[in-house]
């Protein structure tokens, strides 16, 4: 059905492709080549460039260098308009569809062919395309007043999927398409892009998951640290030595591991259940104890946290904090319960940039510094000054607005917000994502001490060498479910990854704990 | 280039006067719209005027700046702080014609407006409708009912004789020489602004403000004192609607409305007084001194009193625009 001459072998090529953002280089000097009427795996670690080259090549992006080559064509520069003309199409699960719209509307949105010489819409012509793509591909009718809201996940992406198909695309890519589908749903979607394959569409598949793009991948390329590392055969290829191309060696020692006796438990979580987030997940950690926890984008971690924290409800099961039970209901009860929580969003929910470092740190415990009613700003200037020295916060001065400081200062300020709230279980959510590599390592012996101390410490975090360097034990979610527990010291990236990617999965569904 | 760069550091180079001009920006407008009427007329400087302006313009605005600075600090604005003076008015003036103590009666108007904030309270933080629309709902609401209230919207008059004497002394009196109001309004702007920046109330408040999802995340209760904002905006409103009424013995439905878009103005000049920008009390003040003069000042001048409007919101353009280059300038 591609309109397309089949004279070249490649149907993209991109390649020597650098991207620089101010003086960070998301790309440097990627190339990917997809061959036509194949499907084409693209896998890489968060940050390690896969949205950077896929944002390029749908035209959002200009690359610094390199080159770009469509259909043996080669291009200067995209145009998201331009990307559209020449038939490639992005399926993302976020993307694309406005909830008010009724499902004929979406799909025939922008695209309206008229009734030759006048300027009325060919209704019954579209319509009548889309339930022949619909019928063919799906098996499926799809009402065409139905509004987009009332759809769910998959039903949505179908709608994506035929819209795109309508303009007889050459290329289709997906971007993370199963991170919000349910197996059934996931098995269809498989089966539908063999179908797709068979048409003669070239298919490029993004995805943290090996097993999927084992089951479903011609070749596939490895991206790390912003290069294409590797191109293989997903089906030749062991996982692991998948696993082991995705993550990166260079990591020098900077994990100060502190050896600390472990305490009394300070949360225990039992049989935690959030419906389609988590099932039946317990956990405990204890006095001088670091967990780590992992798992992909839909895993649940990130949902867990919520309900940690008292952020989120959780359906079922039973929280402990310091040998007193009941979940917490907000993030006040939390704080009372002496909870913190550093969040991954720093400037949306960790620091407010227009408040003063001093105003940031005392936030969380107002209360120690307030009799009867008004602050006592003595104690509260004196209880910051300490707190910027101990965290050594590069800052002009107590009162000087957090915006003005790096993001591995801010994160300290988020950090000693804690520390003054005395807290004694920390969660931390990417605690050194976007921090310069000294902040790390002074936030790393931080925590350390903290653990010291007797603080309980939960780390989320998908840096991988990271997590095993610092943390005693790590516990890894996937697809809602704690599927394996790691000792830090016998762990290696390679083997939690592919615990994390589900690539230990013989076949995709039969998981080993309940879902 | 860095300011070291410079070998003649003289402190009063044009560029600082500029930049103290554009920090300033409310002092010198002051100071400008002061200096013109000044001139611009015989009878503005004089002491009978001066006085005027603080007890006729200043000091009702300036109680409905403080309740609706209390709202921009928390993040939103009170649209309602009209009907909270109005709904005080009519509570007040209802009571004393019924024959209630004045005390009663005060107490009576303050409940009528901090229930009016309660109103919008249980929209805002129960319903979790914007504070924008649920406040503007309650402009709506407290319109039409008092409009029900008296018949379409007469007038409820005290009778010229036979008023207790200290129902007159809130809107006439003097204390030592001073204006009762004046007296009220100064003790508010001490006991407001102690509040919101000397207290763990007014802490939490300007965390709201400033960043609601941190103040969240740190464990503050944020619905609840978003709530309570809103009835301290109702409260406050209504002091006004009291000295109102006791200024002129006089319930004219919806009179308040005319002191919310100048309270909205005088708090948002009284922001570029802060170097965050943050609503504060002595820049609301501020403000809702400029916008008086600016009024009495076009008065005296025998300009319509429609060009009042055109004057205002000139102002507010320059001494908003002025702050916004401050900050360009600042790289912010």
């Amino acid at each position: 059905m591609s309109p397309v001459a089949d004279n070249g072998k490649y149907a993209l090529r991109l390649r020597g492709l650098v991207k620089r953002f101010g003086g960070v280089e998301a790309l440097s000097g990627a190339t990917l080549e997809v061959e036509r009427g194949t499907v084409h795996g693209l896998i890489g670690q968060n940050g390690a460039g896969k949205s950077t080259l896929i944002k390029i090549l749908a035209g959002l992006y200009q690359p610094d260098e390199g080159s770009i080559e469509i259909n043996d064509i080669s291009h200067r520069r995209l145009s998201a308009h331009e990307v559209e003309k020449l038939g490639i199409h992005f399926i993302h699960q976020d993307r694309l569809l406005v909830p008010s719209f009724t499902v004929g509307e979406s799909l025939f949105l922008g695209r309206e062919p008229r009734l030759a010489g006048l300027p009325f819409l060919d209704r019954r012509t579209i319509r009548k395309r889309a339930e022949e793509i619909l019928d063919k591909y799906f098996k499926l009718k799809l009402p065409a007043n139905v509004l987009i809201s009332e759809l769910t996940a998959a039903q949505k992406q179908i709608v994506q999927i035929t819209r795109a198909l309508l303009d007889k695309p050459s290329i289709l890519v997906f971007d993370e398409p199963t991170a919000a589908l349910v197996r059934r749903e996931a098995d269809i979607l498989f089966d539908l892009i063999r179908r797709l394959r068979a048409d003669g569409i070239t298919i490029i598949y993004i995805s943290h998951y090996l097993n999927e793009i084992e089951a479903l991948c011609d070749r596939a390329t490895i991206l790390r640290n912003g290069k294409d590392v590797a191109t293989i055969d997903p089906r030749a290829t062991p996982a692991s030595k998948i696993a082991s191309l995705m993550v990166a060696r260079d990591i020098e020692e900077m994990f100060p591991k502190i050896s600390v006796t472990i305490g009394e438990p300070v949360l225990t979580a039992k049989a935690l259940s959030k419906a389609g987030k988590f099932q039946n997940v317990s956990l405990d950690i204890r006095q001088g104890e670091i967990v780590g926890l992992t798992g992909l984008l839909g895993s649940g971690a990130k949902d867990l946290v919520r309900v940690l924290f008292g952020l989120e409800a959780a359906d079922t099961g039973e929280i402990t904090i310091e040998g007193e039970k009941g979940r917490p209901r907000s993030p006040v009860a939390a704080v009372a319960k002496r909870l913190a929580l550093v969040p991954e969003d720093r400037r949306g929910d960790g620091v407010a940039l227009g408040l003063s470092v001093a105003e940031n740190i005392t936030l969380a415990s107002l209360k120690r510094f307030t009799g009867f009613g008004f602050l006592k700003r003595d104690e509260e200037h004196t209880e910051v000054d300490r707190l910027i020295e101990q965290l050594a916060i590069k800052t002009n001065g107590r009162f000087a607005p957090a915006r003005t400081l790096s993001g591995g200062n801010q994160q300290k300020v988020a950090l000693a917000k804690w520390l003054s709230r005395k807290s004694t279980l920390y969660i931390l959510d990417e605690p050194t994502v976007g921090v310069d590599i000294g902040s790390k390592v002074e936030i790393y012996n931080l925590i350390g001490k903290l653990a010291e101390r007797g603080a309980g410490i939960l780390i989320l975090s998908s840096d991988l060498p990271e997590l095993i360097g610092i943390t005693d034990r790590i516990l890894v979610l996937y697809r809602g479910a704690v599927v394996r527990e790691f000792q830090s010291s016998e762990a290696t990236p390679d083997e939690v990854l592919a615990e994390a990617t589900g690539a230990l999965i013989q076949h995709y569904g039969e998981q080993r704990h309940v879902s | 280039m860095s300011v070291f760069a410079n070998p003649d550091r003289r402190l009063f180079t044009p560029q600082f006067i500029g930049q103290v001009l554009l920090r300033y920006a409310v002092i010198a407008a002051l100071a400008g719209v002061f200096a013109f009427f000044s001139f611009a007329t015989t009878t503005f400087l004089t002491s009978a005027n001066l006085t005027s302006i603080l007890v006729n313009n200043f000091t009702l605005l300036a109680i409905v700046a403080v309740a609706m600075t209390f709202a921009v600090s928390a993040g939103g604005i009170d649209l309602s702080v009209g009907t909270s003076v109005d709904f005080a008015s009519f509570a007040f003036v209802s009571l004393v014609l019924a024959g209630y103590p004045v005390g009663l009666a005060i107490l009576a108007a303050l409940v009528s407006g901090a229930l009016v904030g309660l109103f919008n309270a249980l929209l805002i933080s129960g319903v979790g409708i914007t504070p924008f629309l649920a406040t503007l709902g309650t402009l709506f609401i407290g319109r039409s009912s008092q409009q029900l209230l008296t018949n379409g919207g007469n007038p409820v008059y005290l009778p010229q004789t036979g008023i207790s004497p200290l129902f007159l002394f809130i809107g006439h009196g003097h204390i030592l020489g001073i204006p009762v109001p004046l007296i009220i309004v100064g003790l508010l702007i001490v006991i407001t602004s102690i509040v919101l920046l000397r207290t763990r109330f007014g802490r939490a408040i300007l965390a709201i403000g400033v960043q609601q999802s941190v103040a969240r995340y740190s464990g503050l209760r944020v619905p609840g004192h978003i709530g309570l904002v809103y009835v301290i905006s109702g409260f406050i409103a209504a002091i006004a609607g009291i000295i109102l009424t006791s200024t002129v013995s006089v319930y004219i439905p919806n009179s308040g409305g005319a002191f919310m878009l100048n309270a909205i103005g005088a708090t948002f000049i009284g922001t570029t007084l802060s170097r965050e920008g943050r609503p504060n009390i002595p820049g609301t003040m501020l403000g809702v001194l400029l916008l008086s003069i600016v009024a009495n000042g076009l008065l005296l001048t025998g300009l319509s009193f429609y060009w009042q409007q055109v004057g205002t919101g000139l102002l507010i353009f320059i001494v908003l625009a002025a702050s916004f280059l401050n900050r360009r300038g600042r790289g912010d």
